[in-house]
């Protein structure tokens, strides 16, 4: 029973701790081998992690690319204007 | 040319003086670009030497736009607030970018430092963006609209771009 307990608390822990995601969105300058790059070199992706981003920002026109607190999600938007992709952020779910 | 190939932690190419001079030139344009967008700010010496202090609204034209996009969508209150704190940031480094590629192209061989590599990605990409915008090429798939020259100039960015790419990869 107090193993449950804990489980639930951490769950709305990790929740509350993350609610801001950083969303990249589909444009038709950036080329593809560069979006995955840009995956892997700045968050660490794995190549086959980075290419299903790449490839889900060019079909379903944005992709959720990484989340937590709002002000590591506002640096990681800072950093894709770096790259020139086209970046925002949100809280998770809007 | 020879595009960027790989020599062990440098990259290199090789352009003819017509294309440093075309290269020098694009990055310069792009300097004045930022720079004019900088100027807009309000003057704030001691804001401006720690990169914030920048305008609170969004680039009127629309290349300048895609360069420095809103961070927040739908949020204009967040939106202007994280611009007038990054927005001065974002432009010094977009110039430090195009000022690594006027210092590194002024040499019959091109060679590039990881460093330099990094400002070159980030520069081509920008020219790329503001040609587009100019070009008006907005979804995928659009051609673009405007001179043969300058279509041929964004495609030739973009295959210059794919070369380094594939160099670092």
């Amino acid at each position: 029973m107090p193993e449950v307990l804990e489980d639930v608390e951490l769950h709305s822990e990790t929740v509350s701790d993350q609610p801001w995601v950083t969303i990249v969105w589909n444009d038709p300058v950036n080329l593809m081998n560069y979006v995955s790059y840009v995956f892997r070199s700045y968050f660490g992706h794995s190549a086959e992690e980075a290419e299903r981003l790449m490839l889900l920002v060019h079909n379903e026109g944005r992709a959720v690319v990484a989340s937590g607190g709002r002000e590591d999600m506002e640096r990681h938007v800072e950093a894709m204007h770096d790259f020139g992709l086209w970046a925002t952020l949100a809280k998770e779910g809007s | 040319m020879i595009p960027f190939a790989r020599d062990g932690d440098l990259v290199t190419a090789r352009f003819t003086p017509g294309e440093r001079e075309l290269l020098a030139g694009l990055a310069g344009q792009l300097v004045a670009l930022l720079q004019e967008r900088a100027a807009e700010s309000p003057a704030d010496v001691l804001y401006a030497q720690l990169g914030i202090g920048g305008s609170s609204a969004p680039p009127l034209d629309p290349a300048m736009a895609r360069l420095l996009p809103d961070a927040y969508r739908g949020d204009a209150e967040a939106a202007s607030e994280h611009r007038r704190l990054t927005e001065l940031g974002l432009v010094d480094r977009k110039v430090a970018n195009a000022q690594t590629v006027i210092r590194t192209v002024d040499t019959k061989v091109t060679v590039l430092d990881p460093g330099d590599v990094q400002a070159w990605l980030r520069h081509l990409t920008d020219l790329r963006l503001v040609l587009a915008a100019r070009l008006q090429i907005e979804d995928d798939g659009d051609q673009g609209n405007g001179d043969e020259g300058m279509l041929d100039l964004y495609d030739w960015l973009g295959y210059l771009q794919g070369t380094l790419v594939e160099a670092i990869e």
